[in-house]
C-alpha cells in the first residue's frame, strides 16, 4: 500500500508537473520580473530619469494636488475619468492624466497623461511609449494576445496543477531535511535532481504561499456560481455590496460644479494628519454623479489597498471608506492578494520575493530538463527517440533559453525603436515575442548540447549588451546611476550584467564535442594505464 | 541593523542544523560528529532561528514573517553553496556570523 501510494504520488508529480511546465516557467518568470515592475517602467522611460526623489515627498502632497486639479479642469472638464498619480518611493514623477473618449473594440478608455517634476512642478519631455514593467505584470496573468477571460482560466489551472506538484513533491520528497544543504555536482541525472531538490526545497514556503495566493486572487474565475447564484447581478454586485467604495455612479448628463479639492483634502488630513496619499482619482468629473476617491500607502501593512475614501464630488460629503469596517473574509482576500504581489514589500523584502521567485524558475526548469535526460539516458544505442521527448526537448530549449533572450531584446528594442514610432509600446512587444519564436525554431532545427551552449552564449551577449545600448542611447550609465544613488536604474542594469556572467557560466559548463572527446580519450587511457599496471 | 541581526540569527541557526549532519560536520572539522554534540548544534540551531523568527515578527508583524521566509530561502541557498563548494571556508563564515551576530545584537541594544 505504502510503496504504491509513493508510486503513485511520484507519478502525479511528474505528470501534473510536465503537462504545465513551460506555461509555468512563462508565469513564473513574467511574475519574478513583476516585482520590479515600477523600477522597469522607470528603466523604459529615460525621460523621466532625471527626476530627483523629494526630501519632503508627503509634506508636499497637498500642494501637488492643488496645482494639478485646476489643471485638469482646464484640459479636461467634461471627462469620464481623472488620475492624480502622486510621487512614491518607487517613482519620484508626478503625473495626472484623463480618460479620453473609448474605441471600438477597447477595452479600457486610453489615459492622456502629462507628467510633472514634482520638485519644481514643470512639465517634463513626454516619455517614449512603452509599456515598461507592466507588460510583464499582465504577461503574467493574462498571456498577452489571449482573450483575458481565456487566458486567465488557463493561468488559475496552470497554478492548481503547480500546487498539486507541489503538495506531491513534498510527500516522494523523502530526505526533505536530510539533503537539505547537498548538491552533488558533475553527477548527471543525480546533479539535476539535487538541483531540483535545493530549488524547490530553500523556497519552499514561498512557492507553497505565492502558488495558493495566486490562486486565490483569481478564485472568482473558477468558482463564480456561488456570487452569481446568491446576487442578481452576479460578481459586480457581490463586490460592490463587500465593497461599497467600488460602487461607481453611473455618468450623468446634469452638469454640476465639483467641490473645492480643498475641502476633501482637510477631511482627509482631519481623518489621519500624516496620510501618504499614493493617487486621486474622479469619476464623472463635473457632472452630479462626480465621485472623488482618495487612495493612501499601505505602509507595513500585509494589506493590498491601503485606507481609500470615497467622497461626493459635488458636496464633498464622505460617502464610503475601506480599511475600516472590513468584514474578515474581506480582510483575509485583500491580505491574500497583497501577499502574492508583493507590492507592499520594500527594498529588502522585494529581492527576497525576487530571490525566490528566480528559485521558483530554476525549480520548474530542472523538473523539465531532469525528465527530458532521464529518457535519453535510458534509450538504446540503437534506440531512436520518441516524438514525444523530441517535444519536450524542443519546448525546454525554446522557453527556458528564449524567455530570457526575448526578454533582453525587449530592453534592448525599449533603447533602439526610435521613438516617433506609431504603436510603439506594441512593437517592443512584438519584438519579444519574435525573439522568442526564433528561438523556437532554432529548438525545432536542434536541440543537442551545441544549440544549448550556442543559445547560453546568445543570452551572455543580450544581457550584456543592455547596460551597454543604455550607457550609448541615454545621458545615464552603471556608473553614473552608482555615483548619483539611482538604485532602482543600477538594480536594473546591474541584473542584467549578472545574468549575462551567469549565462557565460553556463556556457563554459556545457561541455562541447571537443571537449566530451577529450575527456573520454583520457578516461579511456587511464583505464589502459590502470589495466596495464 | 535589526534586519542584520535578524538575517544572521537565521543564517547561524541553520549552519548549526548542517553542522548536525554526520556527514557535513565531518567534511568540516575531519572527525566524527557525537551524540552530545549533535544535540548541542540542534538546540542552538533552534534556539536561533525562533529567536530570528520573534524579532522579526516582534519588529513588523506579518510582514516580518514575510522577511522571515527570505532570511530562511537565502540562508539555506548560501550554506548550499558553501557545503557543497567550499567546504574548507566553513569555519571562517562561521565565526564571522557569530561576530556580526554579536556587533548587530549590540547595536541594536545600545540603538
Amino acid at each position: 500500500m505504502k510503496e504504491s501510494f509513493f508510486r503513485s504520488m511520484t507519478w502525479l508529480h511528474t505528470w501534473v508537473g510536465l503537462l504545465v511546465c513551460w506555461l509555468l516557467f512563462l508565469i513564473f518568470f513574467a511574475g519574478t520580473i513583476s516585482f520590479f515592475k515600477d523600477e522597469i517602467t522607470i528603466w523604459a522611460k529615460p525621460e523621466t530619469h532625471h527626476v530627483q526623489h523629494q526630501a519632503q515627498r508627503v509634506q508636499s502632497q497637498a500642494e501637488q494636488i492643488n496645482y494639478v486639479f485646476p489643471q485638469l479642469q482646464q484640459q479636461a472638464p467634461n471627462s469620464l475619468s481623472w488620475r492624480i498619480n502622486l510621487p512614491e518611493p518607487r517613482n519620484p514623477v508626478l503625473s495626472y492624466g484623463f480618460a479620453e473618449p473609448k474605441q471600438p473594440g477597447q477595452r479600457r478608455a486610453p489615459f492622456n497623461y502629462t507628467h510633472l517634476d514634482p520638485n519644481t512642478l514643470e512639465q517634463i519631455p513626454e516619455p517614449r511609449e512603452t509599456k515598461g514593467g507592466n507588460f510583464f505584470y499582465r504577461l503574467h496573468f493574462d498571456l498577452h494576445y489571449i482573450d483575458v477571460f481565456t487566458a486567465r482560466i488557463i493561468v488559475c489551472l496552470a497554478s492548481l496543477f503547480m500546487l498539486v506538484a507541489l503538495i506531491t513533491g513534498i510527500v516522494i520528497h523523502k530526505r526533505i531535511f536530510k539533503d537539505m544543504f547537498s548538491f552533488r555536482a558533475n553527477k548527471g541525472s543525480r546533479s539535476w535532481l539535487d538541483a531540483h531538490n535545493v530549488s524547490s526545497v530553500l523556497a519552499l514556503p514561498f512557492h507553497i504561499m505565492i502558488t495558493y495566493t495566486g490562486i486565490i486572487t483569481l478564485i472568482f474565475m473558477l468558482f463564480p456560481y456561488p456570487a452569481e447564484t446568491v446576487y442578481e447581478n452576479g460578481l459586480r454586485q457581490m463586490f460592490d455590496e463587500a465593497l461599497p467604495i467600488n460602487k461607481r455612479a453611473k455618468p450623468s448628463e446634469e452638469q454640476r460644479p465639483m467641490v473645492a479639492i480643498k475641502d476633501v483634502l482637510d477631511q482627509i488630513y482631519t481623518k489621519s494628519p500624516n496620510a501618504d496619499i499614493s493617487y486621486v482619482f474622479v469619476r464623472n468629473a463635473n457632472t452630479a454623479t462626480s465621485q472623488i476617491v482618495v487612495y493612501l500607502a499601505t505602509g507595513k501593512e500585509v494589506v493590498d489597498n491601503g485606507p481609500r475614501y470615497l467622497f461626493n464630488g459635488v458636496t464633498g460629503e464622505l460617502e464610503a471608506s475601506s480599511g475600516e469596517d472590513w468584514s474578515a473574509s474581506a480582510q483575509f482576500y485583500d491580505s491574500m492578494t497583497a501577499l502574492h504581489s508583493g507590492r507592499l514589500a520594500e527594498p529588502l523584502l522585494r529581492w527576497l520575493y525576487f530571490f525566490c521567485g528566480v528559485a521558483g524558475c530554476a525549480m520548474i526548469a530542472t523538473g523539465c530538463i531532469m525528465w527530458a535526460k532521464r529518457l535519453r539516458e535510458r534509450l538504446k544505442a540503437d534506440q531512436k527517440p520518441s516524438f514525444g521527448l523530441k517535444l519536450v526537448e524542443t519546448l525546454n530549449l525554446a522557453t527556458l533559453m528564449g524567455l530570457p533572450l526575448a526578454t533582453s531584446a525587449f530592453f534592448i528594442a525599449n533603447r533602439l525603436l526610435p521613438i516617433e514610432l506609431a504603436g510603439r509600446a506594441d512593437k517592443e512587444i512584438f519584438v519579444f515575442f519574435l525573439t522568442w519564436l526564433a528561438m523556437l525554431i532554432v529548438a525545432v532545427i536542434g536541440r543537442e548540447k551545441r544549440h544549448w551552449r550556442y543559445s547560453a552564449w546568445l543570452n551572455a551577449a543580450a544581457c550584456l549588451l543592455v547596460p551597454v545600448v543604455n550607457a550609448l542611447t541615454t545621458d545615464g550609465n552603471w556608473i553614473t546611476y552608482l555615483l548619483t544613488q539611482q538604485w532602482a536604474l543600477f538594480g536594473i542594469d546591474s541584473a542584467f550584467i549578472c545574468a549575462g556572467l551567469l549565462f557565460l557560466l553556463q556556457s563554459k559548463k556545457i561541455p562541447s564535442h571537443k571537449t566530451a572527446t577529450n575527456k573520454a580519450k583520457l578516461n579511456k587511457n587511464k583505464l589502459l594505464k590502470e589495466q596495464q599496471g | 541593523m535589526m534586519e542584520l541581526l535578524q538575517f544572521s540569527l537565521c543564517f547561524f541557526g541553520f549552519n548549526c542544523f548542517a553542522l548536525a549532519k554526520f556527514n557535513h560536520f565531518r567534511d568540516v572539522f575531519k572527525k566524527k560528529l557525537n551524540e552530545k554534540q549533535r544535540s548541542s548544534f540542534l538546540f542552538s540551531g533552534w534556539i536561533s532561528i525562533l529567536l530570528s523568527l520573534v524579532l522579526c515578527v516582534l519588529s513588523d508583524a506579518g510582514y516580518g514573517a514575510l522577511l522571515f521566509c527570505g532570511y530562511m530561502a537565502l540562508s539555506v541557498l548560501m550554506l548550499m553553496i558553501l557545503y557543497s563548494f567550499t567546504v574548507s571556508w566553513v569555519k571562517h563564515v562561521s565565526v564571522l556570523t557569530m561576530s556580526v551576530l554579536l556587533l548587530s545584537g549590540f547595536s541594536v541594544m545600545i540603538l
